[in-house]
């Protein structure tokens, strides 16, 4: 019987069943350096592909569709919505048709970001029933807006207050858009920011300010409701001192949503966050 | 040449496994990934719309708690006897049908209170509101269309409601809860808004424009309130942006409370109730100008109701009567409510100002003779005591350009002339105004408000708001 030799007795064992204890050892070492380097990889293509950002105006604006945009936008959507549903009335600056004579086309000017005030002190004592609209609160209050109001507006930009009472302003939302060529591309870049102010104590506090910051590539910014603020109207009438405005309709960007991405595209696409807004509650 | 034996590839198999499996796993990595992306978008986006349509739920729910309440105690001709339970149940069901996947029940109703005013009953006090205050009780909160009118002049507060109801998804059990709706009552007397040009859509018609006002008519400060037509077509100061061009009209529920203020508190106003119900009043009144019983009149007329078709009528303190024409000296009326009735439209009243003030005093001139003659009323003589002037069928005239403070209420057929500046309140029918040839002159007066709030109709004004629990 011829003897057999230990490395012949492994052998067959080796190739039918798989690996030595210093292989399986080192191909885990390799395996786990390969696993850390693509989940790094993989993490590092994501975060490129989802959030390239650019920086504007010392502020940073992340590509759409960005989901961490998305995420923030939903947030402070939903805090909007809760001010403008507990706000006695809302005051809409900005858009088109600020007046149906006096500013029939717009855009008109929003309040300049700048703007922090938390009451508006004109307003104390008048007469409600003349102040119907934004375009009278905007008389009423010129002393104190007209500052802020003398910037060139962009058709997508606004500003709401939600105030309650005559005076308390209770928050400022801010739609801004912008367009620059960044990196050799054309971009519109928009800035959205919500500050709540809390009168529960009597006295004004400023919250969290809720934002997100967005751009598109020139040709994604097309929409068939585009960004920005249309005021309706039921009536003026100087005599009767009616300038009753009925809901504006606002229009938000949407950090999810590439207007122009197709353009052959049967269904233009539409910003989730769009409000027929009461400017009476 | 022998063959390379596959020794080699087989000894490599297992690490190609390991790179088919980690490719594999790094594939699946990338597609889990972008669908858990896609599936967050997707969830969050339906979140937002989940958390929308529920402010629009509860604030519909809110909605027909108010529509329940002015149902049931709105200052207007017909009011519903059903419970508020019964009344909200049944706007529910319009808004919530049975065999739906969501339905929102009833809970709690708590009956509404009464909103007395005179002569139907002695009403609160009323005081001037503010909007930030723990007593009275504050108004910020209650919505500008509520508060626009609500901090116009003195008001009562009648309290907060609380309804609450459970709403269940059968669709989605994890939306279930309950809606907490509280109601905010207000019983604001019509004499705060300082003009009113008011609309009759039941027994008249409403306004299809703004009448014309003539320069100098409403001075600093004065509150104005008509509703008119939002059509274009009628009105031009209408705009298209938002009319809907429905026959019949339909006014969207902004002007909801102007309607209370404007069109259904003057329905009642000129009802055959309320005017019965002054006249009633004035009969009882203990006019300390009625001739006392004597042996030979045991039971001399009394009250304080001047009828000119009526051979008997009492004496009335402060009313002098000079056959079909009788004159009445405001600084000397000592009831609480003077009616005269001129059914036959044969009579004359001149109505004299008082110099110095007074306790305010209501003067109803119920002519029903129409076409048969309008009373003629004139005034003369500035008054400063504040009293509440309902003149029916009757052609007015100013003469001396008098300052008057009061509230002037026109009924649709009065007439109106001569030029008068007046403290206070004043209200006609928009589709047949005055002011072409009455040369008003109008100016708010808080003390005239005050003055006038115990006697002037009140209209019930409700604000409703929603939270979820």
């Amino acid at each position: 019987m011829k003897p057999v030799s230990s490395s012949a007795a492994r052998r067959p064992c080796r190739d039918e069943k798989g690996f030595s204890l210093v292989e399986a050892i080192g191909g885990l070492i390799i395996f786990t350096l390969m696993m850390a380097a693509l989940t790094y990889g993989t993490s590092s293509l994501f975060k490129f592909q989802a959030q390239p950002q650019v920086s504007y105006n010392a502020q940073t604006y992340s590509q759409a569709p960005s989901f961490g945009a998305f995420q923030q936008a939903v947030s402070l959507h939903t805090r909007f919505t809760q001010s403008v549903d507990q706000a006695d009335s809302v005051l809409l600056f900005g858009g088109a048709r600020s007046h149906p004579t006096l500013d029939p086309n717009g855009p008109s000017p929003a309040v300049a970001t700048t703007f922090a005030a938390t009451s508006l002190a004109a307003a104390a004592g008048s007469d409600p029933l003349q102040g119907y609209s934004s375009w009278d609160q905007r008389q009423l209050n010129a002393s104190q807006l007209d500052p802020y109001l003398n910037g060139t507006a962009d058709p997508a930009d606004f500003t709401i207050l939600t105030i309650q009472g005559q005076t308390r302003i209770t928050s400022i939302t801010q739609q801004r858009r912008a367009t620059a060529t960044i990196n050799g591309q054309a971009l519109a870049l928009y800035a959205v920011t919500y500050q709540p102010i809390d009168w529960s104590s009597g006295l004004p506090v400023s919250g969290a300010l809720a934002s997100y910051y967005i751009y598109y590539g020139a040709n994604e910014d097309t929409w068939s409701q585009p960004p920005g603020a249309t005021h309706f109207w039921y009536r003026t009438d100087p005599v009767w001192d009616r300038d009753q405005e009925g809901p504006a309709r606002v229009v938000f960007a949407d950090p999810y949503v590439l207007a122009g991405q197709d353009p052959r595209a049967q269904v233009t696409a539409v910003s989730r966050f769009v409000y027929f807004l009461p400017q009476l509650r | 040449m022998s063959r390379p034996t596959p020794t080699g590839f087989r000894d490599n198999r297992g690490m190609v496994a390991a790179a088919v499996l980690l490719f594999s796993v790094v594939a699946v990595m990338i597609l889990l990934a972008n669908f858990n992306l896609n599936y967050a978008v997707g969830e969050s986006g339906d979140a937002f719309d989940s958390f929308n349509s529920q402010t629009v739920e509860k604030n519909g729910v809110a909605q027909i708690v108010k529509e329940s309440i002015l149902a049931v105690r709105e200052t207007a001709t017909a009011d519903s006897a059903n419970a508020i339970s019964t009344e909200i149940q049944n706007r529910l069901s319009g808004m919530f049908p049975s065999g739906q996947p969501i339905s929102v029940t009833l809970v709690a109703a708590p009956g509404v209170p009464a909103n007395p005013f005179f002569p139907f009953g002695v009403p609160a006090t009323a005081v001037q509101p503010a909007y930030f205050s723990s007593s009275p009780r504050g108004v910020a909160g209650m919505g500008n269309l509520f508060t626009s009118l609500a901090v116009q002049g003195p008001t009562t507060d009648l309290g907060r409601l609380t309804y609450s109801f459970t709403r269940a998804s059968t669709a989605a059990p994890n939306e279930n809860w309950t809606y907490v709706v509280n109601a905010d009552l207000f019983a604001v007397p019509l004499t705060n808004v300082d003009v009113v040009a008011y609309g009759l859509p039941a027994t008249g018609m409403i306004p299809t424009q703004a009448p014309t006002v003539p320069v100098g008519t409403f001075g600093t400060g004065v509150s104005t309130l008509v509703v008119t037509s939002n059509d274009p077509g009628n009105d031009p100061t209408a705009y298209p942006d938002l009319y809907a061009g429905v026959t019949p009209e339909k006014l969207p529920y902004q002007f909801r409370n102007a309607v209370s203020f404007s069109w259904n508190a003057y329905e009642f106003l000129w009802s055959t109730p309320y005017q019965n119900a002054l006249i009633s009043l004035a009969e009882a009144e203990a006019d300390p100008g009625n001739t006392a019983p004597t042996v030979l009149n045991p039971t001399p007329p009394t009250g304080a109701v001047y009828d000119f078709s009526s051979g008997n009528n009492p004496t009335i303190a402060g009313v002098i009567e000079a056959g079909n024409s009788i004159s009445i000296n405001c600084g000397a009326v000592q009831s609480q409510v003077i009616v005269v009735v001129d059914a036959e439209g044969i009579g004359a009243v001149t109505i004299t100002g008082s110099a110095g003030t007074g306790n305010p005093f209501i003067l109803l001139i119920r002519n029903t003779a129409g076409n048969l003659g309008k009373t003629a009323v004139t005034f003369t003589g500035s008054n400063n005591r504040p009293a509440i002037f309902y003149l029916e069928n009757s052609n007015v005239a100013f003469v001396g350009s008098p300052q008057i403070q009061g509230a002037l209420f026109l009924d649709p057929s009065t007439v109106a002339a001569g030029t008068v500046t007046w403290f206070g309140h004043f209200s006609f029918y928009a589709p047949a105004s005055p002011l072409g040839s009455l040369h008003i002159g109008i100016n708010d007066s808080a003390t005239v408000k005050a003055a006038l709030s115990s006697l002037a109709p009140r209209v019930l004004l409700v604000s409703t708001t929603a939270t979820r629990q």
